[in-house]
Formats: C-alpha cells, structure tokens, sequence
C-alpha cells in the first residue's frame, strides 16, 4: 500500500525525480571521468532503465503511442474519415438493436424501486391467463404478507367529450401512485386515504401527453370537469411527464382513475364483482416486501388462491398457481392480457432480437473486415516507415503495440460516432412509432459500455491481424489475405442470403391477400358486457342488431364472432391433438361468419344454426393435427367432443409467428353472447356502413358506445408494421450489401495490385495477358469458393432457425441464394479485373521498378 | 550478479553509513578486494526500487569534490529487510556449503 502510494508519487513528482535521478547519474560519470575511465554508456537509455522501477514506463509508451496514434490517423485525414463512418455504421447499428433491448429487457423503468416489483399471472392444470379478475385481485391484496403492496391494472377504453376516438383509461387500485413513486407535475395524484373510499368523489390524473394533446398543456386544466362515456369527473392532477407506471401495455394511458369508480363512469360494469375467466380483470403487480422474495410469494399465493377456491370452486382454478416475472421493466407489460389453454407461449420478442442482434454483428464483422483490409494495405504502404523504426530500435512487441493502438484509437472514435448514429436511429424509429415519452433513448451506461465493448471488440477483430502482419513482416501475409477474402465472402453471404429470405417472406406476407375479403367489412362491438348484459338480453339485442344490419341497404351478410379477424382480441390454445402438439386460435362464430368474410370452405360444410359440438379448423391446422390423414369426421377433444364438419381456408394477419394460420372455428356458446361482435359485409361504401351501424347499436340502448372498425382500415394498420420491418431489414440489408461489396473490391483489387511486379515480370517474359489475368484469378477463386461455401451453409442453418419462429421464411429459397451467389462472383469479377487490367497495361520497367 | 544480491549488499554498506550512489559502488568494490564491480546499469534501477520499496531514503548533501548529490540513508524497514534477507542468505548459504562438503 505504502509502495503503491509512493509509486504514485513518483507519477506525480515525476519532473524533480527524474531531475535527481540525472544528477545522479552525472555525478557518477563525473566520479568515473575522475578516475579516468571514460568508456561511457547511453545516459538516456540508462536514466530509463533506472525509471523502470518507478513502473510507470508502460504509461509513457502508451501516451506515446496514442499520441503518434493520432497524429498518423490526422495526417491522412480521408482514411481516418472512411475508416471512422465503417465502423460508425457497423457499430451504430449494434448500437440501435442494443439499445432497444436495452429499453424493454434490461433498463429498469421509471418507477421506484423496480427491482421488488413482479407481474403475476395465473396459471391452472390446463390454463393460463395474463389478467387477473379483480375479486380475486382484491382477496390476495388484503391476506398477502409477503408482498408489501398489490397493485392491480385494469385498461378499459372510455369516450371523453371532445376526443374523436375512444381513449385508454387505466383503472388502478389507489396505491398505484404512491407504490410506484409518481408525482405528479400539476395538481395531485391518487391517493389511497382520500379516493378508496366507496363514496369518493369521482377523480382522474391525466397522463401528461394527453394533458399537452387535450387542454393543450393548460394549467388551469385541474379542477376542470372531464365528461368521459357521459359521466362528470374532476380532475385532480397530472401525472409527470416521464411517469408511464405499469400497465397491460407499453403505451402511455390517457388517465388514471380509482378502479373503484369503474361501474361508474362504465355502465354496466362488473368488473369489482366478475371472478369469472371471461372478466376484463387487471394485470397484477406487486411488491415484495422486504427480505421476501418471488418464490415465497409464489408459495404465499397459491396457498391463498386454494383458499379462495373453497369458496368459489368454479372460478378458482385446481391448483391454480400465480407465477411471477419481474416488474420492474418494459417486457412485463408486453404480455398484454393473453389467455388460453396448455402452456403460455414464450416472449416472442428474443427470437426477434437474437435475428436482428445477428445481422447486426454480421454487418459488423463485414465492416471489421473492410478496415482490416484497408489497413493492412495501409500497412504495406508504411513499410519504409516501419523499416526505419525498427532500424533506430523498436522492438517487434513494441510496433504491434504501436500499430494495435491506432486500431484502438479509431475504434474509439468508431463507438463514439457508433452510439451517436445508433441514438439517432433508435430516437427516429421511436418517434415513428409513438412510443411513449418515459421510454426514453438516451444512451445509459450499459449502451455505452456496450459500446466501449463493441468497439475494443472490433479492434481486434480489424487491428490485430494487420499489426501481427505487419510487426512480422509480409511473412505469411498472402495466407492472412485470402483468410481475410474468404472470411469477407462468407460473412456478406450469409447477410445478403437472410435479408433477402426476410425481405421476400415480408413482402410475400405483406402483399399477398390475408384469405379472406376484409375490404367490405364492418365490425361493431357493443360490448354488452360492459353495460351489464346478461346473455338473454343481449340475444335480444344482437338480434335486433341484425335485423336492423340486414335491413340497411347494400348489406349482403351479416354474422357473430367472439374474435373478429384482425382484431385485438385473440385466444390462444395449446393441446395434445392426435398425438400432435398443436398451438391454435379459437374462435367462436356464428354459422353465416364464413359467408360475410368470404372465408372459403374447402371441404365439408360450415356448422348450423344450433348445431353444437362440432367445428370447422383451417386447412392448415388439419395438416397438422392429422396429417396425411382425412380430417373430415375426426373428433377433437377440447374440453368436450368436437366433430369436425369442415376444412377452411388459411387466414393469414401480418404477424411473426407461423401458429398465425392455424384457426378452429366453434359454435357460439350463450355465455359468450355478452361478448360478440357483429361483423356486416356491404356491396357500398364501409363508410357509410359503419356510420349506420354507430346509430343503429345506439338507437337500441342509448347507453352503448359501439366501436366499430372499417376492416380495411385495421388491415393498413396491421400492415404498417410489417412495412415498417420490411423496410427496416432491407436497409439493413443494403447496408450490409454495400459495405460487403465495397470489401470485397478493396480486398481484391489490393490482392491484384500487390502482384502487380509479378505481372510485369511475367508481361516481360512473354506471358500472354489471358493467361495472367487467369493466374490471378485463380488464386482468387480458391478463398472465394471457400468464402461462399461456408456462407451458404451458414445461410441456410439461420434460415433453418429461422424457419421455426417466423413466419413464411422458406428454407431453400433458390432465388434467394442464386442472387447472393451471382452478386458476390460478379463483385469479385469485376473488383480482380479492373486492377488487373491496369497491371497487364503497365510497362514492364516501370513494374519492376514499382515500390 | 544476480539483483537479489546487489540489493542485499546495498542495504549491507547502507548500513553502516550514509553514501552516495557513486561511493556505494566503491565501497562494494574495495570491500571485495576489488572482485565485485558495480556498473551504473544495474545501480542506479537497485537504488531506484529500495527508495521505492522505502527501505532507504535519499537526502542532498555535498560531495567530496564539494558538489549537489543525494545521499541514502537506511529506514528502520531497510534495516528489518536487511536482516530478514540476511538471514535467508545465510540458509541458503549453509544449505550450499553442507552439499558442497558432503556430496
């Protein structure tokens, strides 16, 4: 310790040190001179090995060299610019994925104390869902000690005066704010003392981008009356702008109020009393309290949900469980309020990543090895330099050093220029796709010690090779390069194979038609669960519904669907059919729903009027519970027994996720008849259909606000994602594209131009310039060929991986692989003849006295 | 010689006096009957680690032919280096000699 300290000083006083150190030494000589012995060494070379033992030496030659670094990397300005935006794009882009992975996996959000808060979700023997019914909520929140607080979440949309469009209120238990530490900007939050009480007034918090876009950031908003769905309430504050808190989704809500106000400004509601499955229910979070941890509240809970059973065996779940994921981040919301049977599917957005983030290292390692050949061209170029440095004595450690840290001092730059351009990029598409303000891109520590990491990384990767190369001297150096082509070649293969298989399974998925005719179709939900419909009443009501549908002119046909297509609703099952595992969607429809979608039968028959135990599943699900074998007449057990009477056509909605296709279509059930939405096909415009069906739903109960969505509409919605991906891998795969051909010209016209002396020889004696220019090929084709096998390959085992978690990606698209083949001999072809040909039109003397 | 041993028989002359470096290098000379030479090459980085390691310290004196020079004087943690390196010389030195006679 003491040494370190004083080592420290020696750092620090180094000036009068090394002063002392001089005199001494002079004072030596001056002693030696005396005695006559003049055989006098270096003094300087002495003084430094004396400084040795201060062990500060490694720091001056670091500062030397980064000094030297710098000025050889400002002398050719154009080399240091093109070298620093390469890496600015290859490490941006890492950046950009990184950074939103960033964002929804790793940063904690916005919220105090993210770490101790946790989702749970429910899961039975055979079930599972996202949302929690609120009764059952409430029990836990009240016997639970392990969890310090229970914060429940119920997204409902609600009409507010003046919007056009309905907006997402989030329902929460009182706690929410102060659990989740939101202040507010104006006014006052949530307060459990004040707005739990059964007879408080009704309140809502406004979320601060709804306050900016509704009263235009006016103070004076709190106090104000809102009227939402018709009822009168106050605001009491607005919650600060980079509060999202917790939620079913990642989007900002709108506002907050008491979820005990619920039934009030929804009419009807029976979400404070429904323990039912069918229930909207809330996402569930909670805090542990402290020294508890997920297990022990995992353990608490199913005790608690057994004793909750005796006393509702037919809501409650056997042996229902409620699992636990962390809270505290944007994933946790991606969830969203899925339901179904069997095993929930995994987060469907790692494979996502794990694609992108591939890519992204491919562009990477493309661009690495862009720089890698321009510098060890640079470095061939500098031989006269390096030469005189070893001649006045550097060592070969110390002129790799040297060259390693101009690798590392343009990495850095690189990172630099990288996070700025990924910021730039993650902040843009964000903006694009109005994401909330609290998911903020600025760039944290991990981002930028990712980074730092990526860029000491592709150091290596660019820098160390040609500073090995160079430090040994072009021994070996012809093996390095065609390493370094054939390397190239497999790594833009690969890049340029995928992103064309993404590309083309995009464009296929976003072009072609989704199986059934949406254009025409109007879909109006009710929502009668909302308004408390029994399903008696609202037989009733869709009846009329209907009727009224029909008798509007230019309507052809009208149905019922629990999960209109295309719509946000979606129940996903997993079971045992046949021995197969098969993931579906389920859906219960009304017997003329296949008529109004245009949904072929392609063999069989659609179910009857009244008809029950019987189904209808998409061609593409019949393949996969028997295939080869006829469906028709198969049972299928799913709680009861199912016949199935019919084979339909394949609907297709843009989505990642190959189950997509796989539909069963069931009879309606009485206990979903509070939950249907009636879907209308019109011959006129779906317009003016719809503005006749807002009337007619409200002229039956004056009390219903419907939602009622044109279907093509939906569709673009839909579709603007996918274009969104499409466009985005495809710039991707420009990029790489660009960046791999412009390698590929650099290595091999590098490759050529160096043998240029050869060629002239051969020229001199008489070679026929055919005959050279196929020597040089030759020598190409070899780490080419090598190149582009390992490229294929590669290709298609990503595509393979690919195959199982996207969808539409065929495995072995020729296509594909025969532009990316054809692309590559051609940029080769054209980057060896170019310089070749100059070298064949070269004098031979001036070849041979070239260098 | 090996560095180990130029620092003991630094810290040994150390002891009894305070020098400078030059007379360091006389004294380890004369002392072995002008056996042992010290060059400045492996002086001056020993006297640079013992200041470092604060077995000794440096103060300015005046020099015989009257000139600015640093003097070392041995630390009290010098003087306990001395002897444990001392002591490890001596068994290592009797463990030589008792081979040497008997093998």
């Amino acid at each position: 310790m003491r040494t370190l300290l004083r080592r420290l000083g020696y750092l620090w006083n180094r000036r009068r040190y090394d002063a002392e150190l001089a005199n001494d030494l002079e004072f030596h000589r001056e002693m030696l001179a005396r005695q006559g012995n003049t055989n006098l060494g270096n003094a300087l070379a002495l003084r430094e090995e004396a400084r040795d033992a201060w062990g500060w030496t490694w720091l001056d030659r670091l500062s030397q060299d980064v000094r030297y670094a710098a000025r050889v990397l400002r002398k050719s300005p154009l080399f240091t610019l093109a070298a620093i935006l390469m890496l600015a794009i290859g490490i941006g882009v890492n950046v950009a994925v990184f950074g939103f992975f960033n964002l929804v996996v790793l940063r904690p959000i916005n919220v105090r104390d993210p770490g101790s808060l946790v989702r749970f979700h429910r899961r039975g023997q055979t079930q599972y869902a996202f949302a929690v019914p609120y009764p059952e909520a409430a029990f836990l929140r009240e016997h639970s000690r392990t969890l310090a607080a229970v914060i429940g979440v119920n997204g409902t949309s609600v009409a507010v005066e003046g919007e056009e469009k309905p907006v997402n209120a989030n329902f929460v238990t009182p706690n929410f704010f102060r659990e989740l530490g939101g202040a507010s900007s104006l006014g006052r939050v949530l307060d459990p003392a004040v707005d739990e009480a059964a007879g408080a007034d009704p309140v809502v918090v406004l979320g601060h981008g709804f306050w900016l876009r509704h009263f235009g950031g006016d103070p004076s908003a709190v106090g104000r009356t809102l009227r939402l769905n018709g009822r009168q309430a106050t605001v009491i504050g607005v919650a600060a702008a980079d509060f999202g808190g917790v939620g079913s989704g990642v989007s900002e809500p709108a506002l907050w109020a008491p979820i005990a106000q619920h039934p009030y400004f929804v009419k009807g509601s029976r979400l404070l009393t429904d323990l039912s499955v069918e229930s909207p229910g809330v996402s569930l979070w909670g805090r542990l309290s402290p020294g508890q941890n997920a297990s022990a509240a995992e353990e608490e809970l199913r005790m608690l949900a057994a004793e909750l059973r005796r006393q509702y065996p037919a809501e409650i779940w056997e042996n229902e469980r409620l699992l636990s994921a962390p809270g505290g981040y944007a994933t946790s919301m991606m969830m969203g309020n899925r339901r179904g049977t069997g095993v929930e599917q995994g987060d469907p957005i790692y494979p996502i990543f794990a694609l992108v983030g591939t890519l992204t290292l491919l562009i990477l390692t493309v661009a690495c090895g862009n720089l890698g050949s321009m510098l060890l061209a640079r470095g061939v170029a500098r031989q006269r330099e390096i030469a005189i440095r070893v001649a006045i004595g550097a060592g070969n450690g110390r002129l790799i050093r040297q060259l390693f840290t101009e690798s590392l001092l343009l990495a850095l730059l690189g990172s630099a220029a990288g996070l700025a351009f990924g910021t730039v990029v993650i902040r843009s598409l964000l903006a694009a796709s109005g994401a909330p303000a609290w998911l903020d891109p600025t760039p944290d520590w991990r981002v930028s010690t990712f980074a730092l990491a990526i860029g000491f990384a592709s150091a290596i990767l660019f820098g160390l090779t040609p500073a090995l190369q160079v430090g040994r001297r072009s021994s070996g150096a012809n093996l390095a390069r065609q390493v370094l082509i054939g390397a190239q070649v497999a790594a833009s293969c690969v890049l340029l194979i995928v992103t064309g298989l993404l590309v083309r399974a995009l464009t296929n998925a976003t072009s072609s038609s989704p199986g059934f005719e949406y254009k025409q179709v109007v879909a109006i939900s009710p929502d009668l669960a909302r308004n408390g419909y029994s399903p008696a009443r609202s037989q009733a009501y869709l009846d009329a519904l209907e009727e009224r549908l029909r008798a509007t002119p230019f309507v052809q046909s009208v149905s019922l669907a629990l999960s209109p297509p295309l719509g946000h609703v979606t129940i996903s099952v997993g079971t045992e059919l046949n021995g197969h595992h098969v993931e579906f969607q389920s859906n219960y429809v009304s017997p003329t729903f296949f008529e109004t979608m245009e949904l072929p039968i392609l063999r069989g028959r659609a179910m009857r009027l009244g008809e029950r135990r019987v189904v209808v599943v998409s061609d593409a699900m019949a393949r996969m519970a028997w295939p080869g074998e006829e469906p028709l007449g198969k049972t299928m057990s799913f709680g009861d027994n199912f016949t199935v009477v019919g084979i339909s056509g394949n609907v297709r909605t843009v989505k990642f996720g190959a189950s997509d296709t796989v539909h069963a279509y069931f009879p309606l059930e009485d206990a979903h008849l509070p939950n249907l939405t009636v879907m209308a096909r019109t011959s006129g415009s779906p317009q003016d259909l719809a503005r006749a069906a807002a009337i007619a739903a409200q002229s039956l109960d004056s009390n219903i606000f419907p939602t009622v969505e044109i279907l093509s509409n939906s569709f673009r919605t839909n579709l603007e994602g996918a274009e969104y991906s499409t466009l985005a891998i495809s710039s991707l795969g420009l990029i790489a594209q660009l960046l791999a051909c412009f390698g590929i010209i650099g290595v091999v016209s590098y490759a050529v131009s160096q043998r240029t002396r050869e060629i002239g020889i051969r020229m001199a004696l008489g070679a026929k310039p055919a005959h050279v220019l196929s020597v040089v090929l030759r020598h190409l084709s070899l780490p080419v060929l090598a190149g582009l096998m390992v490229g294929v390959a590669g290709a298609a085992g990503l595509s393979h991986f690919l195959r199982g978690r996207l969808y539409g990606i065929s495995n072995l698209d020729p296509a594909a692989y025969l532009a990316a083949i054809a692309i590559f001999l051609v940029t080769v072809g054209v980057a060896a003849v170019r310089p070749a040909r100059k070298a064949l039109r070269i004098d031979p003397w001036r070849a041979l006295r070239h260098e | 010689m090996p560095s180990g041993a130029l620092t003991l028989l630094i810290l040994r002359v150390l002891n009894s006096g305070v020098l400078h470096g030059y007379a360091i290098a006389q004294r380890i000379h004369t002392l072995s009957s002008e056996v042992l030479q010290v060059e400045e090459g492996a002086l001056y980085p020993a006297l640079q680690k013992i200041l470092l390691k604060g077995w000794a310290t440096a103060e300015w004196g005046i020099s015989e032919t009257n000139r600015k020079v640093r003097f070392y004087r041995l630390t009290p943690a010098g003087r306990k280096q001395l002897a444990s390196e001392l002591s490890d010389y001596h068994r290592v030195h009797e463990a030589i000699q008792a081979i040497l006679r008997t093998a």
